[in-house]
């Protein structure tokens, strides 16, 4: 048996219960947006007067003077549907959901009748204050045309029960066809010839026959543990034993449900009542609560609280089926995980994220290069396979590259003889190459200098250049 | 009653591969093969070292500025990302173009910002810890000596060859550090002449080994622009 939970025009429903000041009788329609929107929604009221799905809000509101227009959240609708389906897992464990408004529930080895199911429903989302209607049948179809029938008189019902497209409805008035009893009686081979293949379900479902199975929602799966009330933590120690037990809780949930988490939120609530969270990201999803135990750790380092812990939840998140994808290391055979934890720990030390730089063709010698986040993810086997191409595999020479080192920007004395630098800051200079001259960045940032590299008589190999009429040291070949 | 001491075979047998594994006497010299050496990829300079500077240890480039010291670490750090992961300590020098023309694969390379002597000990500590990196380099910071038996004792733990390159080393990392290279140009040579065409080709450049302790110390290798010969 299916039991059928129906909210009609459920946008509009709940558009007119957050406006109490409408009141039951007043004619609304629901638009997408305030002014330029389309009516996407229209109750009885409304629909007397004229108003129609598809209308602009101007033409519902000419057709219809004295109607309301309310205005669609779908965020919202889509936030409160999820909560009464929450709430008639109360009723049934299997709960199908046919779309905002519309719930089946399979009933079958459920203690009590109909009735008594109904009541379970309808008192399950009492607290939701909408015009919510139940009814049990034997199949989805029948269970909610009888959401619309109360005297079990099925037969009886406009056709728009069958959910189907209006023009068909129309061409169906206009055979003279308005009732589902009406159309129940219609032979069904020169029907469907007519009307199409969807015709053939129709007039099964005008039948009460409708073989659509139930398909029972998914489980939002959430994985979390906290420690709330048993007193405060003022050590660090106190912080940590508290992790490590919710870690292990947490583990031991994602093991039953066959799962790794890739991330862990934590929310830390103070004496003072601040509230702190932080997220904590795995190389690769986990469910060993050491590894999750030592990037929290490394997470935390920087972190200081103003007052005394007194209450934490560890969250599991962006759950996967266990098992993940090996990243191939090299000859290393480097654990991402110690590594995400040295990444992590990096960043408490020094303040700021490990990097990995990336060079690029530009004509000062400061734009060529950038640096991105260092992330464990793409260190994978793919760049060791490129690293061995390009380099045709094992290197046996090695080329002596001469190494720029960027020194701080300072001005420096350079005395010129013959458009050459002869000394600069008073030390002879032995060799010089260049000017090369620099001119980028015209249209936003210009950078216009001569740059030389000079061997200075003490053996100083450097990077100067010449902008305006001063001097600058870049920095030292090493 | 004296009596020879009597060895098992198998103690023989160990003794002798031991024997003939370490000591091998070439021009006068001893040389040590040191096992499991990080080869730095210039012969001249591996053939000074017994093979390379010993993984699991703290070496050091040692010289003036401009001494090649940069160059040489370039040329090992390529070896190191050409099949792995390798890390450096930067204290805001690092020019990543002249890294990739040396041969580093920059993806592989992990670049920690470190600026006060604490901070770049702390990230050499955490590399270390990591066991993912075969050779983290840290410019040369005046650090306590505890601190420097930590990083020693790290290095070997985890099998990484900690580099620190260095006008003069410190009494602390001299004592600490397994190898030492002292390094010094000897001729700098420029591409096409000087002046406008003129350009930086490379060094020729000598690396003297002061301190080894798995081998002796004392040779000097000279290395040349291009490949090392």
């Amino acid at each position: 048996m299916i039991l059928c939970v129906h909210v009609p025009t459920f946008g509009l429903a709940l558009a007119r219960r957050d406006r109490p000041d409408i009141g039951d009788d007043e004619p609304a329609v629901l638009a997408d947006k305030p002014d330029r929107g389309r009516v996407i929604e229209v109750d009885s009221g409304a629909h007397a007067l004229g108003a129609r799905v598809g209308h602009t809000v101007l033409q519902a509101r000419a057709a219809a003077d004295r109607v309301h227009v309310l205005v669609h959240d779908a965020q919202h609708a889509h936030a409160t549907w999820m909560d009464m389906l929450d709430a008639l897992d109360a009723v049934s464990p299997l709960v199908d959901d046919s779309g905002e408004g519309t719930a089946y529930l399979e009933m079958r080895g459920i203690n009590g009748d109909a009735d008594a199911w109904m009541r379970r429903a309808l008192h399950a989302l009492r607290g939701f204050d909408l015009p919510v209607r139940a009814a049990v049948a034997e199949n989805k179809f029948l269970a909610y045309a009888r959401t619309y029938a109360p005297d079990d008189n099925i037969g009886k019902l406009p056709l728009h029960v069958l959910q189907i497209d209006p023009r068909a409805i129309e061409r169906l008035h206009l055979l003279g066809v308005h009732r589902l009893e009406e159309l129940a009686a219609l032979p069904h081979g020169p029907f469907v010839r007519r009307f199409g293949k969807e015709a053939a379900v129709w007039h099964e479902r005008a039948r009460g026959i409708d073989p659509t199975p139930l398909r029972p929602r998914a489980h939002e799966l959430q994985i979390d543990a906290a420690v709330f009330g048993e007193g405060s933590a003022q050590a660090l120690e106190q912080v940590l034993f508290a992790l490590r037990v919710l870690a292990d809780r947490v583990c031991r949930d994602l093991e039953r449900a066959g799962r790794a988490t890739n991330t862990v939120k934590l929310t830390f609530e103070c004496e003072n009542g601040d509230l702190r969270e932080v997220d904590a990201g795995f190389a690769q999803a986990t469910g060993d609560p050491r590894v999750m135990l030592d990037v929290i750790r490394a997470k935390l380092e920087p972190i200081v609280f103003d007052a005394p812990v007194t209450g934490l939840r560890m969250q599991a998140m962006q759950l996967e089926e266990c098992g993940a994808v090996a990243t191939l290391f090299g000859q290393n055979g480097a654990d991402p995980q110690a590594l995400a934890v040295a990444l992590a720990r990096l960043q408490a030390a020094t303040g700021s994220m490990p990097q990995r730089a990336h060079t690029r063709p530009a004509a000062v010698l400061e734009r060529r290069y950038g640096f991105e986040e260092f992330r464990v993810a793409s260190t994978s086997s793919a760049v060791l396979r490129r690293a061995q191409d390009d380099r045709g595999g094992a290197q046996d020479d090695t080329a002596i590259i001469p190494q720029l080192k960027l020194l701080t920007v300072k001005e420096i004395d350079v005395t010129m003889n013959a458009n050459a630098p002869q000394r600069v800051q008073h030390k002879r200079v032995l060799n010089c190459a260049g000017p090369w001259r620099v001119d980028d960045g015209w249209f936003h940032d210009p950078v216009v200098r001569d740059e030389y590299d000079v061997l200075l008589e003490d053996g100083m190999l450097c990077r100067i250049y010449r902008q305006g009429s001063h001097w600058y040291l870049r920095g030292s070949y090493d | 009653m004296n009596s020879a001491p009597c060895l098992g075979p198998s103690v023989s047998a160990t003794f002798e591969s031991l024997k003939a594994g370490l000591d091998v006497r070439a021009g006068g010299r001893i040389v040590a093969a040191v096992a499991d050496a990080f080869a730095t990829g210039f012969p001249a300079l591996d053939e000074a070292l017994s093979g390379g500077f010993p993984r699991g240890t703290v070496g050091t480039f040692e010289g003036a500025p401009s001494a090649g010291k940069t160059a040489l670490v370039a040329g090992m750090l390529a070896r190191a990302t050409a099949d792995g992961l390798a890390a450096i300590v930067d204290d805001g020098s690092l020019y990543p173009p002249d890294l990739e023309r040396a041969g580093v694969v920059l993806e592989r390379l992990l670049i920690a910002t470190a600026v006060s002597p604490l901070e770049i000990a702390r990230s050499a500590d955490i590399l270390l810890r990591a066991k993912a990196f075969s050779l983290v380099v840290m410019p040369a910071v005046p650090l306590r000596g505890t601190v420097w038996s930590r990083l020693c004792g790290l290095a070997q733990k985890s099998g990484t060859l900690l580099l620190s390159l260095a006008l003069h080393p410190s009494t602390e990392l001299a004592y600490f550090a397994s190898t030492r290279v002292r390094c010094a140009i000897d001729r700098v040579v420029w591409a096409d002449g000087s002046g406008l065409m003129g350009g930086l080709a490379g060094y020729e450049m000598h690396a003297h080994v002061l301190k080894h302790k798995r081998a002796a110390p004392g040779a000097v290798a000279r290395l040349h622009i291009g490949a090392a010969s």
